[in-house]
């Protein structure tokens, strides 16, 4: 039965949704500014607010909001202009089935780490659009090396979260995070621990690396790659659409830390603290999960120079895709033999 | 992988590359493109990120020195040469002087000698910190930017209180160096050499070179992403340097260890003591190894040229309109970049007959189609910030 | 090799320059006459010779390293900057002047090739170095000098279509034309005082 307030709901729910997004990518892209000031011995926005720069993100969006929104003559008009709402929507897409409490999800699916993953490659849609539509040579080699990392990542992405599946037993994230608070016995001494310190440390570091290439950040920024590509698929995008790439690009690393912090981390649960309490700190624990595992992209931006993109298949091909094989078959050994 | 899977992958391309016929395409860098450093512009023919040919455009910086030097008289060239290579313009003074004032038959006071050799290394400095900063940026590593480039500004404020220029000294003089800046008429003598307490500063600042150096060493030197970027990328054998006349710490590089400060004694190179740096392996790790390596070298040259500079009068007498006497004459000195020197006619009167300009980076950048032959598009930002040219130099 | 010139040796004798001795000797053995002042030798080859002696420098003295080439126009018809010393009696011509040099020391010698006027042509030694094919490019931009067997002898520095060869004397220096530079009028009234120091002697 679809009635009024079925609409009403999924109004706020949206809103709510968007706002959190858009929120949270701007407190990214401040933290950026911020974060990698100090990791390079400068002080960063200062005065945009008035203290700590803290509207440089709002002072940068709407700079960018005031250009004018071009379109380059030979471009395929449609196709670049859709190209932006793609990235932006499969980012937002993708916080429908995050758990923010026990209670606070839009959506819990039963197949969410399933839709996640579907969801989530939607974005390089869009870049792949952004690229070959530009009419640019700099942004159709940006558009296919987005494509080519595509393809090669989101397999180690996707075996890291078979693995988590297996141990989980379950696809549902919320079913994720209660089997993560189950207790285990072991040796007499019943704990609950996040997966990450019970057998899934290797998942986590293939997914964090996929993870970083799917989001092309340093130290696998090739589709942008500033000094070969000029922007890569960025380049001939100006204006509105610009911002909602810009926004996208961080929307979609919270998003990423969001299911990392989710599969990995516990998401919303730690130990030792209430069911009830989860349900109002929940949001809090699973913000500070992914602010930490942000600020640990951000280091790695600030750390390491970028790699090429062969060396970048390489690694994918010949090094995480058999690990991540190989690790999914440990952990199917465990489960099904030893617990 | 064996010769002959090699064969046989290489059979299988050939098949498959025979099918799918693909045309190159021609991507067009430059001339404004974040890494060409300036406006270089390179015409690239690319099958897929591979290159197949590459041709540099060069010329948009052409400035014409060579024609404007002989409308210039000796006095007024300084001004000008310092900014073919502004990364490094007091380098590229000296041997201009030093080819005058051979001509003229004036031989420069001992102390203004030394206060050349000095700041010569300290522009040495500053230009290798350029690159050592700006390279790892290249390849995306933002942070090692910051770090030295702080360092770097102590080196300028030292260049900016001995000249009062930070780029474009303009301090050479024929016969000796400019008296330095400050001072008024009642303080003349003070005024007439090198600021106070400025050789004790120098000292400081190289400590603090030094460390920047180290930290260049923790950060980019051994990371692991860095190497893989550049050890074994853009090789260019020693044979090949030579053939195409680069020199200086690309030479060097590949495993020619030429130095032109251990040969040329127009400054007091021979009284000091310092290593030759070169490296076998002629890839831009190496390039960028030596380059860091030689920082340190000139930071000890400086450190020992602090100790034995003598005290003295700054300038030779010279006449104050520059007549310099028939005759031709060719002055080479060690840039930052390499060989770098002027050919000199003269035909008595008060301006140069031709005054040719072997500027480094117009060769060194000569060989980029030959090293450019079938890399990555991504190497070609490695191989050509690898070379460390700067445009003014190229073009002149 | 053991006969290039050693400049750690100081000249204590008057009589023994190693520049020239060097020189002299380099000239004989590759055909060309030498001339060395201020420690730079020239050594004039015919333009028939010019490759051949190029490469012999290279293969047979050890002359390994190509450091530049260029061209100079001696001419009495001069549009801008100084003219020669006794304009009467220069010969106008193009010389094509290349330095080698060696990675080992200081050796090094100028190679000079004089073209008649109106026929410059010579061949390209980019078949011994190839590193001298940007080298005759600015040459041909800036002289006309005509390089046969350069694989790409198109403009380098001018943009396409440009008349003229700039650095040739007869050249007008157009910027100038429009408005003289400033410091060349300084210089004219300036009073000579070759007596008087210039600069901070007395210290």
């Amino acid at each position: 039965m679809i009635t009024g307030w079925f609409w009403a709901d999924v109004i706020v729910k949206v809103i709510l949704a968007l706002a959190a997004m858009i929120g949270m990518a701007l407190v990214a892209i401040y933290a950026e500014l911020k974060v990698m000031s100090h990791m390079q011995h400068r002080i960063g926005p200062y005065y945009a607010g008035g203290r700590w720069g803290w509207a440089q993100p709002f002072a940068d969006a709407l700079k960018f909001i005031q250009k004018e929104d071009l379109v380059p003559e030979g471009a395929d008009s449609t196709v670049f202009r859709a190209a932006p709402y793609i990235v932006v929507a499969a980012t937002f897409a993708t916080f429908v089935v995050i758990p923010f409490s026990p209670s606070l999800v839009a959506r819990d699916l039963d197949l969410g780490v399933f839709y996640l993953l579907a969801v989530s490659s939607l974005t390089t849609l869009g870049v792949l659009m952004a690229g070959w539509s530009s009419a640019n040579k700099y942004s159709l080699m940006g558009g296919l090396r987005a494509a080519g990392q595509l393809i090669a990542y989101e397999l180690p992405l996707a075996l890291a979260v078979v693995a988590v599946v297996v141990q989980a037993g379950t696809m549902s994230l919320v079913g994720i995070v209660e089997a993560q608070a189950a207790p285990i016995t072991i040796g007499g001494l019943s704990i609950s621990l996040p997966f990450l310190l019970t057998g899934q440390i290797v998942s986590f570091v293939i997914f964090m690396v996929a993870s970083v290439a799917e989001l092309s950040r340093i130290p696998f920024d090739m589709p942008i790659a500033e000094s070969e590509l000029t922007m890569g698929y960025l380049t001939e995008y100006s204006s509105l659409r610009f911002t909602m790439f810009f926004l996208g690009e961080y929307a979609a690393m919270i998003s990423m830390s969001a299911i990392a912090a989710t599969l990995f981390l516990g998401g919303y649960w730690i130990p030792f603290v209430s069911e009830t309490a989860l349900l109002y700190f929940g949001p809090f624990i699973l913000i500070a999960k992914i602010s930490l595992l942000v600020f640990f992209i951000l280091w790695i931006r600030a750390t390491w120079p970028r790699l090429r993109e062969d060396q970048l298949q390489d690694m994918a091909w010949r090094w995480l895709i058999p690990i991540a094989l190989l690790n999914v078959l440990v952990i199917a050994f465990f489960k099904v033999v030893v617990f | 992988m064996n010769e002959e899977y090699r064969a046989l992958m290489h059979r299988s391309e050939v098949a498959v590359s025979v099918e799918l016929q693909t045309q190159d395409m021609t991507l067009n860098i430059g001339p404004q493109h974040p890494s060409t450093h300036g406006v270089l512009r390179l015409v690239a023919q690319v099958d897929g990120e591979r290159i197949s040919s590459v041709e540099p455009v060069i010329g948009y910086m052409h400035r014409g020195y060579e024609k404007l030097a002989e409308v210039r008289t000796y006095a007024q060239m300084t001004a000008l040469v310092n900014r073919i290579d502004w990364v490094s313009g007091f380098a590229s003074e000296v041997p201009f002087i030093v080819a005058v004032e051979k001509l003229m038959g004036i031989e420069p006071p001992e102390r203004a000698q030394w206060i050349r050799l000095i700041l010569t290394e300290l522009f040495r400095i500053s230009s290798h910190m350029v690159f050592t900063s700006s390279y790892p940026l290249e390849l995306g590593a933002t942070t090692p930017l910051f770090h030295v480039l702080r360092e770097r500004e102590r080196v300028l404020e030292l260049i900016e209180g001995m000249t009062g220029g930070r780029f474009h000294p303009n301090f050479n003089r024929v016969g000796g160096i400019k008296p330095a800046a400050g001072g008024g008429k009642t303080q003349k003598k003070v005024s007439m050499d090198i600021p106070e307490g400025w050789l004790e500063a120098t000292r400081a600042a190289m400590e603090r070179v030094l460390l920047s150096t180290e930290q260049s060493d923790t950060l980019v030197t051994g990371n692991e992403l860095f190497k893989a970027r550049t050890v074994g990328v853009g090789v260019i054998p020693g044979n090949k340097a030579i053939e195409y006349g680069l020199s200086g710490p690309n030479l060097r590089a590949s495993g020619v260890p030429f130095d032109l400060r251990k040969h040329e004694f127009h400054l007091p190179y021979d009284q000091v003591d310092f290593n030759v740096i070169s490296a076998p392996g002629g890839d831009c790790y190496d390039r960028y190894w030596v380059r860091l390596q030689e920082i340190r070298e000139s930071v000890k040259i400086v450190l020992q040229a602090i100790d034995k500079i003598p005290e003295g009068p700054l300038r030779a007498k010279a006449p104050r309109v520059l007549k310099v006497p028939k005759g031709q004459i060719y002055v080479r000195g060690e840039n930052p970049k390499g060989e770098f020197g002027y050919y000199l006619i003269s035909e008595g009167g008060q301006k140069p007959y031709r005054l040719k300009i072997r500027s480094t980076s117009f060769s060194n950048l000569s060989i980029l189609p030959w090293v450019l032959k079938g890399a990555l598009v991504p190497d070609l930002v490695a191989v050509m910030g690898s070379l460390d040219f700067v445009l003014g130099d190229v073009d002149r | 090799m053991n006969d290039q010139p050693d400049a750690t040796e100081p000249l204590e004798e008057e009589v023994r320059d190693p520049y020239l001795e060097y020189g002299t000797a380099l000239a004989e053995r590759l055909g060309g006459r030498a001339v060395v002042e201020h420690d730079t030798i020239r050594i004039y080859v015919d333009r028939s010779n010019w490759v051949e002696t190029i490469r012999r420098a290279r293969d047979e003295e050890g002359l390994d390293f190509f450091s530049w080439l260029t061209g100079i126009d001696w001419s009495k018809d001069v549009e801008v900057g100084d003219t020669v010393a006794e304009p009467d009696e220069l010969e106008e011509r193009f010389e094509v002047m290349c330095r080698l040099s060696s990675v080992e020391g200081v050796a090094g010698a100028h190679f000079i090739a004089a073209l008649p006027k109106d026929d410059a042509v010579i061949d390209s030694i980019t078949g011994v170095f190839g590193g001298a094919e940007w080298h005759e490019r600015e040459a041909h931009d800036m002289f006309g000098i005509e390089f046969t067997g350069n694989p790409n002898l198109s403009p380098i520095y001018l943009p396409e279509g440009f008349i003229g060869h700039p650095l040739l004397k007869s050249y007008p220096l157009l910027a100038r034309e429009v408005k003289p530079w400033p410091g060349t009028v300084d210089v004219e009234d300036m009073p000579p005082e070759p007596e008087e120091p210039a600069g901070g002697g007395e210290a």
